[in-house]
């Protein structure tokens, strides 16, 4: 492997410039290209394409190759791909095209993983967090929520572009030695995660018990009495309710908003809850 | 009041960028609060505009784009409910649950319609690499970009330029004999968030960080009402005595996740300690947990 005349590279060396073209390509272009057939396949290609042809040289044989094989089935989170994009790439520079099987392995390997934690942490965690301090100032008519979030997005996006970089110096070590980082990490922001849901519960769903039954000639004012219980009990209640709900078979997310809609204008209807 | 011809330009170029940032910088631009902020700025109502999109914005806050399915497009029913509610003068938690709510699941429908066209590009890429064209690669991967636009783009301007007149009708019946059913609407739209709880609750996992649940509910459920009934106190005090001028706001949710971010950090710190020494391989954490009761598809 030493040998470098094997490896049929032009012996280019990747420079800042093209880390920068990378993370350009990345940032504005990644999943433009997304589709049921390969998803990210295409998206893939086209940020490590020019990268590609500066390491096999244009119209080579290998570059066909290596184009086929990015070109190929990939799907992972868009938080995260230029950290497999970097330990690819320092892969191909050293070793050239005899890399392709561990290349291939390499990015079916991590884009799972990667692709669970992207969307733990940015899929549901960030929205939940800065989504929900938004939306919380939104409704009370407040747009600096909206600003807020959008700082912390900026701030994300420069995390996004440090990483490939970073991945690149590292290579495949790089896995073993951030594993465990990275989860004590996901742990402690679902943590936060699960607690700002608790608080969501407690202040964005305002509906309250209407009904009243008439008990003798006391009317029982059973919103008042679940206050006394515990504040809050009823949105607890119904979040809890939709939450098995969820859990059965067959049942998606848009199917249990259109079953929540339905149910809250019967009951509404019925006079049971109101605002 | 109509919608003006610019005012649907706005935001029909709106409904076509904000899937894009979404995919690609992810500034919060595709979000529907956001979606809510730009369209109540759009048609001069910015208080209607934000709380339509702060309400669609809990309803799906669990709703990622988990494993690529396509999911409900919160984005485009928000930017149609806000400019109905404001041209139609509709009330905002009724267009949130009459209008956004449907608009956002038909348009499901056509985000696969733009995902199976960019299959086409995917080929055309392929006879590229063949031929060795990569300019046509590059080109044909780009024109992604209009079949995921235009997913967006035709439905929210044609809802736009002709749905007025059957929103207005629609308005005046939820206001008149069915009256029953706009009150409804009302409620759901103050129910729905719920979802959006339940889901990432699906999503998060939940039994192993119980004790974070309950703290969250609680201080808040128990501070929200101190706030609430000050804030009652205080405002029908002042009516009485007009020498006492304060401000009573209502409990800042920024303060609630400091509390938990707190929490969080001690078990962070905690946790990485305890992995000072070295120990066997490390038994996955969070993510795993995930996969049990996960939603699989988010599809219809």
């Amino acid at each position: 492997m030493t040998n470098s005349n094997k490896t049929k590279t032009t012996g280019y060396k990747l420079t800042a410039a093209d880390f920068k073209q990378i993370n350009r390509r990345s940032l504005f272009g990644f999943q433009l290209g997304w589709n049921y057939e390969r998803m990210q396949g295409s998206g893939y290609l086209y940020t490590i394409l020019p990268q590609l042809r500066k390491l096999y040289g244009d119209d080579t044989p290998e570059l066909k190759r290596m184009m086929k094989l990015h070109a190929q089935f990939f799907n992972t989170s868009n938080f995260f791909n230029t950290i497999v994009t970097g330990i690819d790439l320092a892969l191909e520079e050293e070793e050239g095209e005899k890399s392709a099987e561990t290349v291939n392995g390499i990015k079916t390997g991590l884009m799972g993983p990667f692709a669970a934690i992207g969307d733990a942490i940015f899929g549901a965690l960030v929205p939940a967090i800065f989504g929900a301090i938004a939306a919380d100032m939104a409704v009370k008519g407040n747009p600096l929520g909206v600003l807020i979030w959008v700082i912390a997005c900026i701030a994300i996006m420069i995390f996004r572009w440090s990483q490939l970089k970073f991945a690149y110096r590292e290579g495949t070590q790089l896995v073993t030695t951030m594993q465990h980082r990275l989860n004590a990490l996901t742990a402690a922001a679902t943590q936060l995660g699960v607690f700002m849901v608790g608080a969501l519960v407690a202040t964005m769903i305002n509906v309250k018990i209407a009904w009243a039954p008439m008990i003798g000639d006391v009317k029982v004012d059973l919103q008042n009495n679940l206050d006394m219980l515990l504040p809050r009990l009823l949105p607890a209640v119904i979040v809890l309710g939709i939450y098995w709900m969820l859990g059965k078979k067959s049942m998606t997310s848009t199917k249990a908003i259109f079953i929540v809609l339905f149910i809250s204008i019967a009951l509404s209807a019925l006079g049971v809850i109101s605002k | 009041m109509t919608i003006a011809w610019w005012q649907i330009l706005l935001l029909t170029l709106y409904a076509g960028y904000q899937i894009l940032d979404e995919l690609q910088i992810n500034s919060s631009a595709g979000s529907a609060v956001f979606a809510g902020f730009i369209s109540g700025l759009i048609m001069g109502d910015l208080k209607t505009g934000l709380y339509i999109g702060g309400m669609m914005q809990l309803t799906i806050l669990g709703v990622g784009t988990f494993g690529g399915a396509s999911r409900i497009d919160a984005n485009s029913g928000t930017v149609l409910a806000t400019a109905f509610a404001v041209s139609v003068g509709m009330d905002p938690k009724q267009a949130m649950a009459a209008i956004a709510v449907p608009v956002a699941a038909l348009m499901i429908q056509t985000d696969i319609l733009g995902r199976f066209a960019n299959t086409y590009f995917a080929h055309k890429i392929d006879k590229d690499i063949e031929n060795f064209q990569y300019k046509k690669i590059e080109r044909h991967f780009l024109m992604g970009a209009i079949s995921w636009s235009l997913s967006r783009m035709l439905p929210v301007f044609l809802a736009l330029a002709f749905g007025g007149g059957l929103v207005s009708k629609v308005v005046g019946y939820l206001n008149g004999d069915l009256k029953w059913l706009g009150d409804g609407l009302s409620v759901a739209g103050a129910v729905l968030p719920a979802v959006g709880f339940a889901i990432l609750l699906r999503y998060l996992p939940v039994k192993k960080n119980f004790a974070y649940l309950i703290l969250g509910f609680v201080i808040t459920a128990i501070l929200t009402t101190i706030f609430g009934n000050i804030q009652t106190l205080g405002t029908s005090v002042m009516g009485l005595d007009k020498t006492l001028v304060a401000n009573f706001n209502s409990l800042p949710m920024l303060a609630i996740a400091l509390i938990g971010l707190a929490l969080a950090y001690i078990s962070y710190k905690n946790n990485t300690e305890k992995e000072q020494a070295p120990k066997a391989p490390a038994e996955s954490a969070a993510v795993n947990n995930n996969s049990e009761g996960e939603i699989e598809d988010d599809e219809l």
